[in-house]
């Protein structure tokens, strides 16, 4: 099977390179100019960028324990039409990712569904419970690359201190969803004067940024590296910065609400429940704070946090509603029209934070640039193309997102996986 | 008085000074209704109104429930635990459900702030707010608002002194957004674990000691503590609480002589107020009750008498 793309700008993140590109088999066969070969398929790529396959290393598939909001397949197609050929998901399902059996079903049928790459994030601790670390090793061997608690962070320092250790063993990276749930003390939206002035239970924005400090400070102390998910404060990031200079083998990442949305995003969809994702969202110096990091590279890649939600649970008052949004199907949008049409990165910025970087920090080998002899793992954008996002046609289980309605700009128009078109618009 | 626009009573930050009026002028001559020995107008004849009630209340709903009869309405109570807010049927179920009675009015108390306004698509009928988390409680609010009316003649300019658990409490919320309707000067005042993050943005003065605030106040509302609602990281005694905040005989000499002092009830008494002063405090109190009943006949009336829109 030969797959020809004509004309394209080919997309990594130090250049953008106006070639064709052969694909024979699951493989980057050939980049150059006017490659004239018999193809099964010609992509005619004018005016299209062609990316290397992106990598969510956060998304939750729900899988076990909810597959009424999300299951391996319907998570698989609204990721390859989001572009995504790689995809980590959370632990925090029931029961918890925890053992190898586990991670090994879900990584055999994310092969039988065949459309793109599922990497299950194994638990740090037994159940998620924050008493006993899991066995990292047979995870491990079962194709767990990296850990995390996510849903909350490691409470005890001690805990997070013994699984840092031992994920050296593995050379495994731990990922930390950084809060400090009870001075969260189950708020719900960001603490503000709107907070109080609705009466609103609320979180402070020093509930991550305790966490990151404290992380980090573990992390330095070990000279270990760790990875810090979903970060969404301007605290934050100044504590990552400082750390960042100083050597600690600190990385993180952020998501496309956090620099596409505020806390007066909420206020004006009168506290509907779609509007509300943990950590919450800040205000404009934070939004600020997170564009600037991206820009300068403080801020590693981006993820989507994709958190299905089923439609009564979204139904519920705003305090009681879960937290979280779906994402996979709208985060390349979202960055470039948030992001590069607004000139905080440019075209190749998005190959850094989706692909490049993520599969550094992740552990991956031959993925993240588009390279010759690399698995062709790769999606053709229009960047131009304006859509509107409507709940029919969103492919996930679940469709709560606060971007319905929104117009945004860039379209996927293919995603191809091992040489294969997985998604067609 | 100009015709009343407002088909649902979510919280008095959405109410104007006109309309606030509007309420008053009404409760006023409703008040003779109650008065009377036939305690009953056809205004609100055929109309049905539900008591949806998800949060405990039995004086809120009972003053509501009349406020109802006396106007002719039929008025049926719904209530329901907390819990159904958190699983199963969600509340939007259970309005739609009832909307399949075509209600005209929904009287809604719950646990969860600042959601009402999500509600009002699955309805027809009018939402009025009995409380909602720690949002607003309007119609408490809209009470304590006549009463100081009644007892002063005006409302402007006054002093008005909040004292107790601010930060749980929607009827401190839903004053502070009226009296400043009227150019009022408010102080908050109590431990800084129940004063809210940033509240002085609210425009208004905050104090930790009652003893410094207390001589200027033209009106008091004295906040019930609501045990049930403490996590014991906010206050670790009541016993200090009194010390600092309760209204004591001694504290009481220091109040201005014509300063109302008010509370939404029900009162823990050598809490928020020392019994000790009992018969100086309650008969307010009771008239704030008696006052409640007629401000709730004129929202029911005012939202009631609007056609329902088909």
């Amino acid at each position: 099977m030969k797959i020809l793309i004509k004309n394209a700008n080919l997309v990594n993140k130090d250049n953008i390179n106006k070639a064709d590109l052969l694909i024979q088999d699951d493989k980057i066969f050939k980049i150059g100019i006017n490659i004239s070969e018999n193809a099964d398929k010609v992509i005619e790529a004018k005016d299209k960028y062609v990316y290397p396959g992106f990598i969510d290393s956060h998304t939750h598939l729900r899988t076990p324990g909810r597959e009424d909001e999300e299951d391996l397949l319907s998570g698989s197609q609204a990721a390859v039409k989001g572009g995504f050929t790689k995809i980590f998901c959370m632990p925090n399902t029931n029961p918890a990712i925890d053992n190898d059996g586990l991670a090994t079903w879900i990584i055999e049928e994310s092969r039988r569904i065949g459309l793109l790459d599922i990497y299950p994030v194994g638990a740090i601790t037994q159940k998620r419970e924050g008493k006993k670390l899991t066995e990292f090793n047979a995870l491990k061997k079962s194709g767990c690359l990296c850990f995390s608690d996510d849903g909350s962070s490691v409470k005890d320092p001690l805990m997070l201190r013994k699984a840092l250790e031992y994920a050296k063993m593995t050379d495994s990276l731990i990922i930390e969803h950084c809060e400090d749930n009870r001075i969260s003390n189950k708020g719900a939206m960001r603490e503000c004067f709107i907070s109080s002035k609705h009466g609103i239970s609320a979180i402070p924005d020093i509930a991550e940024s305790l966490i990151v400090d404290r992380d980090i400070q573990i992390a330095k102390y070990l000279d270990t590296k760790i990875h810090l998910t979903h970060i969404s404060t301007a605290k934050s990031i100044e504590i990552i910065r400082r750390a960042k200079s100083e050597g600690v083998k600190v990385t993180c990442e952020t998501c496309p609400h956090y620099f596409a949305l505020t806390v007066d995003d909420v206020v004006s969809s009168n506290f509907n429940s779609n509007f509300k994702v943990n950590p919450p969202l800040g205000d404009k110096n934070d939004l600020e704070a997170i564009k600037k990091a991206l820009k300068e590279g403080v801020i590693d890649c981006i993820s989507t946090d994709h958190a299905p939600h089923s439609q009564s649970e979204k139904e519920l008052p705003f305090e009681y509603a879960p937290f979280g949004f779906i994402g996979l199907e709208l985060a390349f949008s979202l960055i470039n029209t948030y992001l590069v049409k607004k000139g905080t990165l440019n075209l190749k910025g998005i190959a850094e934070k989706l692909a490049f970087n993520p599969a550094k920090i992740l552990g991956l080998t031959n993925c993240g640039e588009i390279k010759e002899g690399y698995p062709a793992n790769l999606v053709v954008v229009d960047v131009d193309k304006k859509w509107t996002v409507a709940e029919e046609d969103i492919i996930s289980k679940s469709k709560n997102t606060p971007f319905i309605g929104k117009e945004l700009e860039g379209v996927i128009e293919f995603t191809i996986y091992k040489g294969k078109i997985v998604y067609k618009k | 008085m100009k015709e009343w626009q407002k088909k649902h009573i979510l919280g008095i930050k959405d109410l104007n000074k006109e309309e606030l009026e509007t309420v008053f002028t009404l409760a006023n001559s409703f008040k003779e209704i109650s008065e009377r020995d036939v305690k009953k107008v056809p205004a609100l004849r055929g109309k049905t109104i539900i008591n949806l009630f998800f949060e405990n209340s039995t004086r809120t709903r009972t003053s509501f429930e009349l406020a109802a009869k006396r106007l002719s309405a039929d008025v049926v109570n719904f209530s329901s635990s907390n819990s159904s807010l958190t699983k199963g049927e969600t509340i939007i179920d259970t309005i739609k459900t009832l909307e399949a009675y075509h209600p005209n009015i929904m009287i809604v108390r719950l646990n969860a702030s600042a959601c009402l306004q999500s509600f009002i698509n699955y309805t027809q009928a009018s939402i009025i707010n009995a409380g909602d988390g720690r949002n607003e409680h309007p119609t408490q609010a809209l009470l304590d608002m006549f009463t100081v009316k009644e007892a002063k003649g005006s409302l402007e300019n006054l002093n008005v002194l909040i004292v107790g658990d601010i930060g749980n409490s929607r009827v401190a919320r839903s004053n502070i957004f009226g009296f400043q309707r009227y150019a009022s000067k408010i102080t908050v005042c109590g431990p800084p674990t129940f004063i809210p993050y940033e509240f002085n943005e609210m425009g208004v003065s905050v104090s930790y000691n009652l003893d410094d605030v207390i001589g200027q106040a033209d009106v008091i509302i004295m906040l019930r503590i609501q045990s049930e609602r403490q996590d014991d990281l906010f206050l670790p005694s009541l016993r200090e609480y009194t010390d600092k905040f309760s209204l004591t005989p001694e504290r009481l000499k220091k109040v201005k002589k014509d300063c109302l002092i008010m509370h939404p009830g029900p009162v823990n008494w050598d809490v928020e107020i020392s019994s000790a002063i009992k018969n100086k405090i309650h008969p307010l109190i009771l008239k704030q009750a008696e006052n409640g009943l007629a401000v709730r006949m004129a929202v029911l009336y005012l939202i009631g008498t609007k056609k329902r829109e088909i």
